[in-house]
């Protein structure tokens, strides 16, 4: 009917086997992904890591996973028992089940059955996750409601507002990749990115990957940005600030009830790495021309580019985590909406103009290109255009009365104990205040 | 010809199409009826969220999956979420009043119940009884989304135009009714709070840690000066200090004793 | 239909998954009865006693959420819009700048206010 006709033709117990080898996957991956998450923030930060159990630390979130099975579970005296019990397995739930539409790779044969290595698509794929996504915010919501906690009420509450904002940034910046691929399903959005352009830059020619990562840069920058907002991960992990709010929604959970929304964190962060991959990164495909090795895109091969791609987004957010603060809540809640959403409207204007634009026949696609440029250019300037306020020295010293209080201007910085022990000895720090300090040091 | 009768003879309700609804309308009819019937709020609208999830699959049973996981994302996602906003914006205990404001008001919703009831039963009288399904195979001819696509913004361009009028009166609505205006002057910027930080007769370092070389560490432990005083800008106005018993104050039993 | 079976296999695999850890938790793990332990957490101190009304919190979550269903709406609309839009042709594109616009003025009139300000 519409290119979906290699699903839904599986006996019984390949369907089974794999439902059963997605869930294997995703709860491996998890595992995984924690390690991999400890290991390389330790390495950024110059430590070990976990490196205690077997190999290179490898069963670390095993062992930790275990653990918190043999701990007690609590239930606290004023959460609604019901609801406690019911959210952390609405967040799981909801994570595998996005996970039903992402394909792994082409058609194979598995015990002399042709295939697709998905467990199934749709006409409307896409809102599949959608529809998780939003059904996963109520394991948040009832999870900080039920605890009967002002820190997890608080924290949920914190989650819940973030997850909605940046919820509409995500579905607007796929909105581009529906209109070139112009279809919902993810199998047929992979195989709209196959195939790439010949590009002659300096005398040399080269392809360049139908990947609708580098046709639709805005979208997937967007994209990028609200998925981190989306799964509550640094810099935009509000909702667990542990500084602020202890430990956010899950304050209150034990055992393995917190395991289970531990899970699902992690489960969420593998699924939007794969929805990147399936949306913007060309899919299962090889990431290099089919040209330089004919079979990259055949049989099982395209599962490990796929498992590639996904790891290296991974990587992606451990790095945001090891590198960047925390956002403020009102500085986070400016960027979704008054940064991305209607930075993205005007995007898909745009986008849409172009395509209307090439449609026509008595437009030539030069002349369509021309005034997009020039369209965007402007826009550009616009963006970047120096505001008028220019930041002004200031001429004289603040003393802390008047204004701030500032060090003063003639400051010396005293030199660092390195310096110290190369000179052996250190001019005494000569600050104005200097005489009161000691008088107030003498007292003490 | 009859519609039940006539999808059940041509076998266009397969076996797992009818499985499905026996499970599902049963949910939707108790989320529904639950919803009426719960004690707490949230109870009522998780209910109600379960009984708009299951007639979102209902949809995708019918053939219309576009519609199904929109009533699952808007109707479940978004509308619900704003109900279970609103349910805890009121607080999680309070609990409708039953006296009557109105005159007459219960025999009103009654008899406008029942009127509703009626209606809606000769609706699925005359739709199971004399009405033919036509038309569903070319209205999905090139897909389920293209076809309502191709409805939406060619029929139906002037109501979709009108959408958009609603959804302002929506966004100035919540405004008007939700929104606390504020002037620039109103809250103290950073540095008139610096300003007051600093005024004489107040102590711009920070407080000291509370429990700080106390017996315990909790909170409303009072931190100890060096001459052994208790510091009284250690603790917090809105925490009630608590006084210790001797039992209390003693070592527990947890460090198996080894410590004294 | 057959589409939409495996979704539900998994989901009952997940769901399994799901009510196996709850109940399993219940039963792998000790149970010492302690009122402490049972309180919601608080740095220590006794729980802040809810006020009359229960928790409540700020109505800016309700702009919030108000906000999100109106974009969600145009999100919604936009779907079916962008799969289609090559058959749509220019009438198409005109039509949903329209909208667009309409609701970006709505969208401005919220923030103009300051509906988009957290504080």
């Amino acid at each position: 009917m519409n290119g979906l006709e290699s699903f839904g033709q599986d006996p019984w117990w390949l369907v089974g086997l794999k439902a059963l080898a997605i869930f294997v996957i995703l709860v491996l991956l998890t595992l995984f992904s924690i390690w991999y998450e400890r290991k390389v923030v330790a390495w950024m930060q110059v430590r070990p890591g976990p490196n205690r159990n077997g190999p290179f630390g490898l069963l670390q979130s095993l062992a930790d996973g275990l653990k918190l099975a043999f701990k007690e579970d609590l239930v606290p005296k004023a959460a609604d028992k019901i609801v406690f019990l019911l959210a952390p397995m609405i967040s799981t739930v909801c994570a595998f089940t996005a996970f039903a539409v992402i394909p792994f790779g082409p058609v194979v044969s598995v015990f002399g059955v042709e295939t697709p290595l998905q467990l199934t698509d749709l006409p409307v794929a896409v809102l599949l996750v959608l529809a998780t996504s939003a059904l996963g915010v109520y394991g948040i919501v009832l999870g900080g409601w039920s605890s009967g906690s002002t820190y997890s009420l608080l924290g949920s509450l914190r989650a819940a507002a973030q997850v909605i904002s940046y919820e509409i940034a995500m579905g607007l910046s796929i909105v581009a990749v529906f209109l070139t691929a112009g279809s919902l399903s993810t199998s047929q959005i992979v195989a709209a990115q196959q195939g790439g352009q010949e590009v002659t830059l300096f005398g040399t020619s080269f392809t360049i990957p139908g990947w609708y990562a580098l046709l639709l840069l805005p979208s997937f920058i967007v994209f990028a940005i609200s998925v981190v907002g989306e799964t509550n991960r640094a810099p935009f992990d509000l909702p667990e600030a542990e500084s602020e709010l202890v430990g956010g929604f899950h304050t209150e959970y034990s055992s393995l009830k917190f395991a289970l929304f531990f899970l699902a964190e992690y489960i969420n962060m593998v699924t939007v790495s794969a929805m990147a991959t399936t949306l913007f990164l060309g899919g299962w495909q090889a990431p290099f021309p089919a040209s330089w090795w004919p079979g990259a895109n055949e049989g099982w091969w395209p599962v490990l580019w796929f498992f590639l791609k996904v790891l290296i987004l991974l990587f992606g957010f451990v790095w945001l985590r090891g590198t960047l603060p925390r956002f403020r809540y009102d500085q986070f809640m400016r960027l979704g909406w008054k940064v991305l959403v209607p930075a993205n409207l005007l995007w898909i204007v745009v986008l849409a103009a172009v395509r209307a634009g090439t449609q026509q026949p008595e437009w030539s696609a030069q002349w369509v290109g021309m005034i997009g440029g020039a369209f965007l250019l402007v826009l550009l300037v616009i963006w970047f255009w120096p505001g008028r306020k220019k930041y002004e020295q200031a001429t004289e010293p603040d003393t802390g009365l008047g204004g701030f209080p500032v060090p003063p201007l003639d400051l010396q910085v005293p030199p660092s104990p390195r310096v110290k022990r190369l000179t052996a000895e250190r001019e005494p720090v000569s600050v104005s205040a200097g005489d009161d300090a000691t008088a107030e040091g003498k007292e003490g | 010809m009859n519609l039940l009768a006539d999808a059940l003879a041509s076998g266009t309700v397969t076996t797992g199409e009818a499985v499905t609804f026996w499970i599902l309308a049963p949910i939707a009819l108790g989320g529904a009826i639950g919803m009426v019937l719960a004690r707490s709020a949230v109870h009522s609208a998780l209910l109600l969220a379960c009984t708009m999830l299951s007639l979102g699959v209902l949809y995708m049973l019918q053939s219309g999956p576009f519609i199904g996981f929109v009533q699952i994302i808007v109707y479940t996602g978004a509308i619900m979420m704003l109900f279970l906003f609103v349910i805890m914006l009121v607080g999680r205990d309070s609990r409708d009043s039953l006296l009557e404001t109105l005159r007459g008001q219960r025999l009103a919703a009654i008899g406008l119940g029942i009127g509703m009831a009626l209606l809606l039963c000769t609706g699925l009288a005359r739709g199971i009884g004399s009405v033919t399904a036509v038309g569903l195979d070319e209205a999905n001819a090139n897909g389920n989304v293209q076809g309502i696509a191709a409805d939406l913004f060619t029929k139906y361009v002037f109501a979709f135009e009108v959408t958009s009028a609603l959804l302002i009166t929506a966004a100035v609505g919540a405004m008007l009714l939700a929104h606390v205006e504020r002037r620039k002057g109103d809250r103290p910027g950073q540095k008139e709070l610096s300003r007051l930080r600093f005024r004489k007769g107040n102590y711009p370092g920070p407080k000291a840690g509370p429990g700080v070389f106390a017996t315990s560490d909790s909170v409303a432990t009072p931190a100890l000066l060096p001459d052994g005083t208790e510091s009284e800008r250690s603790i917090s106005p809105v925490v009630p200090v608590r006084e210790l018993t001797p039992a209390e104050a003693a070592p527990k039993g947890t460090d198996g004793g080894k410590r004294k | 239909m057959e589409l939409y079976g495996p979704i539900v296999v998994l989901f009952a695999i997940a769901l399994a998954f799901a009510i196996i850890s709850v109940v399993g938790a219940r039963l792998a793990g000790p149970r010492r009865f302690n009122r402490a332990k049972n309180e919601a957490y608080e740095c220590g101190i006794e729980p802040t006693p809810t006020g009359p009304g229960g928790g409540k919190f700020p109505i800016k979550f309700y702009l919030t959420a108000m906000l999100f269903i109106v974009f969600d709406i145009e999100i919604i609309f936009l779907y079916p819009w962008a799969v289609a839009f090559d058959s749509l042709g220019l009438f198409g594109f005109v039509e949903m700048v329209l909208f667009i616009a309409t609701v970006f003025i709505a969208y401005t009139y919220v923030w103009r206010r300051g509906g988009l300000d957290w504080d």
